[in-house]
């Protein structure tokens, strides 16, 4: 990892702040910063000079989840001066917490160093969000990020303006087509004994260009298990329901409709009890095999999937009917 | 596979406490029992610590709870009546790939091992699909050998 450089003086940077033709209003630039550990402190208008190059401050980054925003701050929107380039510094962030998933909770942490190890893994991987990473003047971990020209994938499903009759046998074969792309790029870590750590559906970006899909933010770090890829088959599988159902489906929306097949628990998530992946039970000609492959997820299920190419192994033929319908 | 040759897999928890306690019972004034108290070493996850420093504590500080456990277990089964040069420890390093339960199988195998004990946890069915269990994996792919699972 590139050591940074040392601090330049203050009137060259801001003599680059000067130069540099900002597309937002920046009336004055405030401290510079070599040494992140105080991410706090850090705020729009300051100058991160890192591994060489500066970044102006825009704002701190946040997380937009169930309709709720937190703010993140050690995560900065920048833009990088040398270039003008956008730019998304992670700073090292120490934090341990306890991560829960249904009734189980999972102490975690967050790891800068294994963000920086897969983002050299991945350089030049469209299948992740790119970046580098460098040393701070105190030895943070810094992450340099270029943004991920996307959406988030949930979001763009949701928005599909169809019945799910038609999104299932119309968009959908294309979609779970990049989907066993993604899921083989998870198994490109595997293999080189890393995890994504955090798969979720709001960590999965479609690109505008190319319309593949890209994986974001991979610095959860967990105890190692006897299942050690456990986590992100959980998080596969999450995701492959949403896609499948056209979003979630849940016991609570179903119980208004009367006439609507009996849910038991025996339909639902093994985490959520409370989620439906018996999906075939909602839509009838989502196929037996996909559904089986969905039922791995469910309550009652006794066999699990422990590597990605257990799941591809069920996965890939369900693509290959649904094409040939 | 000689079924008395017995391979305890251990940690240093009280699971696996109770499968040597009972081990040491079934095995006590058996004739001609050998048996390995195998410890499989897996470090802890390099990436839920702050620092280099704070993972090697916890590296020392395992290794030091089994070799604690290791000595502890044998006297258990010399206890039981077992001769001393009946009993042997052992220790096998492993990464995150081949699994703990594989490696086990894999010296079970190679040992020729025809009974494996182990401790069992007793997890759910959510910790089984999130964090696996060796146990199960023992149950299901040991081959040529009886796997005593002890609650």
């Amino acid at each position: 990892m590139p050591e940074s450089v040392p601090l330049p003086e203050n009137e060259s940077v801001r003599a680059l702040v000067k130069r540099f033709n900002s597309p937002v209003s920046i009336h004055s630039y405030g401290e510079v910063y070599s040494d992140t550990t105080e991410f706090m402190n850090i705020t729009y208008g300051d100058v991160i000079a890192v591994g060489g190059r500066h970044f102006l401050v825009l704002g701190d980054e946040r997380e937009r989840r169930f309709g709720m925003e937190d703010p993140k701050f050690w995560v900065k929107r920048c833009l990088e001066l040398e270039t003008g380039g956008y730019r998304i510094l992670k700073l090292e962030f120490q934090e341990g917490f306890d991560q829960h998933i249904g009734p189980l909770t999972i102490p975690c942490r967050r790891s800068a160093a294994k963000e920086a190890r897969i983002l050299r893994l991945v350089a030049g991987d469209g299948r992740f969000m790119q970046g580098e990473s460098f040393h701070d003047a105190r030895g943070n971990v810094v992450r340099v990020l270029q943004r991920v020209d996307g959406r988030r994938l949930d979001l763009n499903v949701e928005d599909i303006r169809a019945n799910h009759r038609t999104y299932f046998h119309e968009i959908y074969p294309d979609i779970l087509e990049r989907f066993i792309r993604a899921c083989r790029a998870i198994h490109f870590l595997h293999e080189h004994g890393e995890t994504h750590g955090d798969i979720r559906r709001d960590h999965l970006y479609e690109l505008h260009d190319t319309g593949e899909y890209c994986w974001i933010d991979f610095d959860y770090g967990y105890e190692a298990t006897e299942n050690p890829f456990g986590l992100d088959l959980f998080g596969l599988g999450n995701i492959l329901c949403f896609i499948t159902g056209k979003g979630v489906h849940t016991t609570q929306d179903r119980a208004r409709d009367e006439d609507g097949p009996l849910i038991t628990e025996a339909d639902c998530a093994l985490f959520f009890r409370h989620r439906i992946v018996n999906l075939r039970k909602l839509f009838p000609y989502v196929p037996e095999a996909l559904n089986r492959v969905l039922m791995h997820y469910s309550a009652e299920s006794e066999v699990y999937y422990e590597t990605v190419p257990e799941l591809l192994a069920d996965l890939e033929p369900c693509l290959e009917v649904l094409r040939r319908k | 596979m000689d079924f008395k040759k017995v391979l305890i897999s251990v940690d240093a928890s009280a699971n696996a406490g109770r499968a040597v306690d009972y081990a040491a019972a079934m095995l006590a004034g058996v004739t001609d029992v050998r048996v390995t108290l195998l410890y499989i070493e897996r470090a802890p996850g390099r990436d839920r610590f702050e620092s280099e420093e704070a993972w090697l504590g916890q590296c020392q500080l395992d290794h030091e709870r089994v070799f604690d456990f290791l000595k502890e277990a044998r006297g258990m089964l010399l206890a039981a009546g077992l001769p001393k040069d009946a009993v042997t420890e052992r220790t096998e390093r492993c990464s995150t790939e081949p699994s703990i339960a594989q490696t086990i199988l894999d010296i079970q195998q190679t040992g020729g091992y025809g009974t494996l004990v182990v401790g069992r946890r007793g997890i759910t069915k959510g910790e089984e699909f999130l964090f696996g269990s060796v146990s199960t994996k023992l149950v299901r792919d040991a081959r040529n050998c009886a796997v005593w699972v002890v609650q």
